[in-house]
């Protein structure tokens, strides 16, 4: 623990400024504090070059392994045991320990209290060999010695490299297996499986060979139908240029009424039926719609009914003879019903009605109504049925 | 031009200066949400990379369905996969030919890709016709991935629908003049079907013999076995009972190539 400070800061006390006519208070403790600092830092940066300074060769070679494990055999790793991990690791003071006392051992004591450092650093990671000086003839001895700890260390490594390569072999294989197995993968949508339809040919050679001829024979009946149509389009048109005038009437009469009975075998438009028109766009004739398409599109609309609808609006109360029944109800929906109601006009009432002399004079102008003259009067606040006039009103 | 393995520059629209076909980059022959779908799809990305003529035979014959998007996300087939790859090669019409004829008489997919190929990307009409109309007579069976699911069809109804119908396989087909058309205009001889003598013998089981025989001479010999009552040479004279044939006959037929 740092010497508590007095002053609660981190910061480093400044010399204090000369202030003329106050006494200098020379603070033992700041002093003290200062250089304890000062002299912390340079331990600590003192020891740092002996201990780690650059990585050597074998740290960074058995770093680089290890990582290549991690992300192969990630799930298989832990599963070395302490005393394997502690197998390959050689405590400086272990090796140490082999050294007999020699010459040689000052320098080894020396290198020892390196390693001491550098070992402390290094229990964590495994396998991690503190790099031990070993004189010429220490290293003639090791070499007849056999496999020494580094080499047994490297042994390992192989090992374990070989377990995770095969961890991950046993793994691509259960993929593929996976897959030849036809199981789904995120991006593949199986709507049907393919053997559904099946396309094996000369399963039946000869079904297959009527079942062609049938469709060679309906191509070339379509191909000579179409010759057909258009050889009866260019006879009709010169029948037509050949007739007279009143025969076109009469056949185009025929035919207008032929339309007309089909549009009465068509349902006939309610009181305030709703009306959807799909456009002229999708009216337009396309040879290439579906059957089904068109006939979606060439409904009978006007004579199809919801099945809520109520059958005649007309009987319904005024209210709810609405054109969509959905607005009923709801606020803001336009009282609007159609044209005929919302018209003020008197449709062809006035033909022929008023004296031609009051034409062209406003409305303001006009007489009252013409041939009523001492008719009853049937409007304003005299309508009330009264009675005979009282011819003697003495009073 | 060199072959270029990702061949990028096929899909950049801006500086396209490769062989054009219908007046454009051939890539441009499907739509533009096609393309992206297709460039977007991993079997693009893995498998058609830096192909070729030759690799791409090895791709095709591994085809085991036609098709163009399916499901939710409009996914591609790996056909419709080759087929913009082949826009991308532009192959020369040997290899076309060759894809059509001799391999395709081993692999079916291979022919169905080189007959769309064809399809969209022959410019003259009369080639289109000339080339297509072959392979109306081969009967096989196709696995077609719809929309949602599966269909089968059969090789000539494929090459039928390619040159009748305006939209296969989530591509826009070329516009393609009518047969008739170009038989008025003399640049094609009316369609020798590969059904030949069978036609004329069938003709003659006509109950209607009234009436002229519009194309073929009238041969009395025995029936295929076929089930085709009257035949498409019914005539106004014949009246009610042939219209009321060909809509029989219609509406079978339509009942069974809801199948295909």
């Amino acid at each position: 623990m740092p010497p508590p400070s007095s002053r609660m800061t981190k910061n480093r006390p400044q010399p204090t400024r000369y202030r003329p006519g106050k006494a200098e208070v020379a603070d033992a403790d700041s002093e003290e504090e200062s250089s304890d600092e000062e002299e912390e830092q340079k331990p600590a940066k003192a020891p740092a070059p002996k201990a780690s300074s650059f990585p050597t060769q074998k740290k960074l070679a058995v770093d680089l392994s290890k990582a290549g494990q991690q992300r192969s055999a990630a799930p298989t790793v832990p599963v070395k045991t302490e005393d394997e991990d502690l197998a390959g690791f050689v405590t400086a003071s272990e090796s140490s320990e082999e050294e007999d006392g020699d010459g040689s051992s000052g320098e080894d004591e020396d290198a020892d209290s390196e390693e001491e450092e550098s070992s402390s650093d290094d229990e964590p990671k495994k396998p991690m060999l503190a790099p031990k000086f070993i004189s010429k003839a220490k290293r003639a001895q090791q070499a007849s010695n056999g496999p020494t700890a580094e080499e047994r260390a490297a042994e390992e490594e192989r090992l374990r490299k070989e377990k995770a390569d095969d961890m991950l072999q046993a793994q691509l294989e259960r993929e593929a297996a996976a897959r030849a197995a036809g199981k789904k993968f995120w991006d593949d949508e199986d709507i049907a499986p393919e053997d559904e339809v099946d396309d094996t040919d000369d399963l039946d050679p000869e079904a297959e060979r009527a079942a062609w001829k049938l469709r060679e024979l309906k191509r070339v009946r379509r191909d000579l139908l179409a010759i057909e149509e258009k050889e009866k389009e260019r006879e009709e048109i010169e029948r037509r240029r050949n007739m007279t005038a009143d025969e076109r009437e009469e056949e185009d009469r025929i035919y207008i009424e032929a339309q007309k009975d089909d549009r009465e075998g068509k349902g006939k438009m309610a009181y305030m039926q709703k009306y959807f028109h799909k456009g002229a766009f999708f009216n337009a004739e396309d040879g290439d719609q579906d059957e089904e398409v068109q006939a979606a599109l060439n409904r009978d609309l006007a004579g199809a009914r919801f099945e809520d609808e109520a059958g005649d609006k007309a009987i319904l109360p005024e209210y709810m003879r609405i054109r969509d029944m959905t607005q009923l109800g709801r606020k803001g929906r336009t009282k609007y019903k159609d044209l005929k109601n919302e018209d003020t006009g008197r449709w062809g009432d006035e033909m022929g009605r008023r004296k031609r002399e009051f034409d062209g004079v406003d409305e303001r102008f006009r007489p009252d109504e013409g041939g009523r003259g001492g008719g009853s009067e049937r409007t304003g606040a005299n309508s009330a049925p009264v009675g005979e006039r009282k011819r003697a009103r003495h009073e | 031009m060199a072959h270029q393995a990702d061949a990028r520059r096929h899909l950049d629209e801006r500086g396209y200066s490769g062989p054009l076909i219908h007046n454009d980059n051939p890539l441009k022959l499907f739509e533009k949400a096609v393309r992206d779908r297709i460039v977007d799809s991993y079997y693009w990305k893995e498998q058609c990379f830096g192909l070729n003529a030759a690799t791409l035979l090895d791709r095709a014959v591994e085809l085991t369905c036609i098709g163009g998007t399916f499901g939710v996300g409009q996914k591609p087939t790996p056909f419709l996969c080759l087929a913009f790859k082949l826009l991308q090669l532009t192959p020369e019409r040997e290899i076309i030919e060759f894809y059509l004829g001799k391999a395709g008489d081993e692999f079916k997919y291979l022919r169905l890709l080189a007959a769309f190929y064809v399809r969209v990307t022959y410019e003259k009409d009369e080639d289109v016709y000339t080339t297509l109309e072959p392979l109306l007579a081969d009967s096989r069976k196709v696995r077609r991935r719809t929309r949602e699911g599966w269909a089968l069809t059969h090789v000539d109804e494929f090459v039928d629908d390619l040159l009748l119908k305006s939209r296969v396989c989530a591509t826009t087909l070329p516009k393609l003049n009518p047969r008739t058309f170009l038989e008025d205009e003399g640049r094609l001889e009316p369609r020798e079907s590969a059904l030949g003598e069978e036609l004329d013998e069938l003709d003659a089981e006509d109950g209607e013999g009234e009436g002229e025989k519009k194309v073929k001479d009238e041969e009395s010999s025995g029936d295929e076995g076929e089930a085709e009552d009257g035949s498409a040479d019914g005539r106004n004279g014949d009246g009610a009972r042939s219209e009321e044939d060909i809509k029989e006959e219609d509406e079978a037929s339509d009942e069974s190539m809801d199948g295909g």
